[in-house]
């Protein structure tokens, strides 16, 4: 299993489309992965679970795979919300 | 996922504890943390019995502290309520709308201790208060999964990303029954058998359905439609077909799945394409509204054979 943290930036949050992102990339893999912040887990192949964290800029957030590319998705995740989706 | 609970909980709205309590003093009170789910009537404290004195709980004044209070000589008052406010005192609350004298409020101001007044009689606000507390401190996960209420069963579905638990619900909401939550389930255990499933404030009615994105579904079906929490009293597991898995096909044992160290039955549904599983979610509702009258079809079924068996023999 393998755990990150990440702090997300930005001014927006995790809103609808970020949301997307995520749980599109979530989805290329096999291993199950989920977000937790604030001890409420979320699995991040679920749209709904992750627009369910309300996830505001700011938050600190964990995101924790497990099985196959493990880290490789952690990685990207990670790398994603660090990027604030691409939007800057 | 502990929730921390503070005074102000009383004044909350969208709790409505009690629509009929008003603060009426030590409003710097209404940040202290509720600890503990229980509650005490301070009446041995007043008359000057402090030992196991719960000072930590809610105190609620009921008619027989507001009339000890009411009768102290004004030199005695003092001494008592100077010895009471000595403790940390959590809050205290008035049932019956008896209003505590000026020097009480002075003192809880003084003290930052908040006091509340309410117009309902002491048992009632109590039973009130127990409940109340009780849902707030009950142990309670975050689950993935969707619940439903079929002809009056809280039925939760569960299976992978994919697997068309969403799908299922929406067919169930088109056959005239109820969505509680999708795709995220908040369970509480609010009693030893019971466990409650609520949806999530923020994803309300919502949910998302592969191919159409993001619906509200009490737009869609109308406010008969959801419901905002539910019972759970079985659970559906649905997973993909596997030709090497063994279904069940008799239902004379029962399979359990544990949540918050209740067992709630489990019914492992497995899907394929073209099997209409919303009309076996039903038909399981119906049969747990059976087996809750202790009926059970496999058992039916098993000992009329058995006495035909008996007949043929004899």
């Amino acid at each position: 299993m393998v755990k990150r943290e990440v702090k997300v930036t930005g001014d927006a949050g995790v809103h609808a489309r970020p949301a997307m992102m995520l749980v599109r990339e979530a989805m290329k893999y096999e291993c199950s992965v989920k977000l937790v912040k604030d001890d409420v887990e979320a699995d991040c192949k679920s749209i709904m679970s992750v627009l369910g964290l309300a996830i505001i800029p700011g938050t600190l957030l964990e995101i924790l795979a497990d099985g196959a590319d493990e880290e490789k998705v952690v990685n990207n995740i990670v790398s994603m919300i660090e990027s604030n989706f691409s939007m800057n | 996922m502990k929730k921390q609970v503070y005074v102000n909980i009383f004044l909350e709205t969208g709790l409505r504890v009690d629509p009929r309590i008003t603060l009426i003093a030590g409003e710097s009170g209404l940040s202290k943390e509720i600890k503990i789910s229980e509650m005490n009537r301070p009446g041995l404290a007043l008359a000057g019995f402090y030992d196991f004195f719960a000072y930590d709980r809610i105190q609620i004044f009921g008619l027989g502290e507001a009339a000890y209070m009411k009768q102290l000589p004004p030199e005695q008052k003092r001494n008592v309520y100077e010895k009471f406010f000595s403790y940390d005192i959590l809050c205290c609350i008035f049932t019956h709308s008896e209003r505590p004298d000026e020097l009480f409020c002075k003192m809880a101001d003084e003290n930052g201790v908040s006091v509340f007044v309410t117009e309902r009689k002491t048992t009632n606000f109590v039973g009130l208060l127990t409940h109340l507390l009780y849902n707030l401190f009950a142990p309670a996960i975050s689950v993935h999964a969707t619940l439903v209420e079929v002809f009056g069963i809280g039925i939760m579905l569960m299976g992978k990303s994919g697997v068309g638990k969403s799908e299922c619900a929406l067919e169930l909401l088109e056959r005239g029954h109820k969505l509680v939550a999708d795709d995220v389930v908040e369970i509480k255990k609010v009693d030893e058998v019971l466990l409650v499933g609520n949806r999530t404030d923020i994803l309300k009615h919502y949910m998302e359905i592969r191919g159409l994105g993001i619906i509200n579904v009490q737009d869609i079906f109308g406010i008969r439609s959801v419901r905002n929490k539910k019972r759970i009293e079985l659970v559906a597991s649905l997973e993909e077909w596997d030709d090497t898995k063994e279904y069940e096909r008799l239902g004379l044992d029962e399979n359990t799945y544990p949540i918050l160290d209740i067992k709630l039955p489990l019914i492992t549904v497995p899907v394929r394409p073209g099997r209409n599983i919303p009309v076996i979610i039903e038909a399981a509702a119906l049969n747990q509204h059976l087996k809750k009258l202790g009926i059970n079809s496999a058992q039916q079924l098993d000992e009329r054979l058995k006495n035909l068996m008996e007949k043929k023999n004899g």
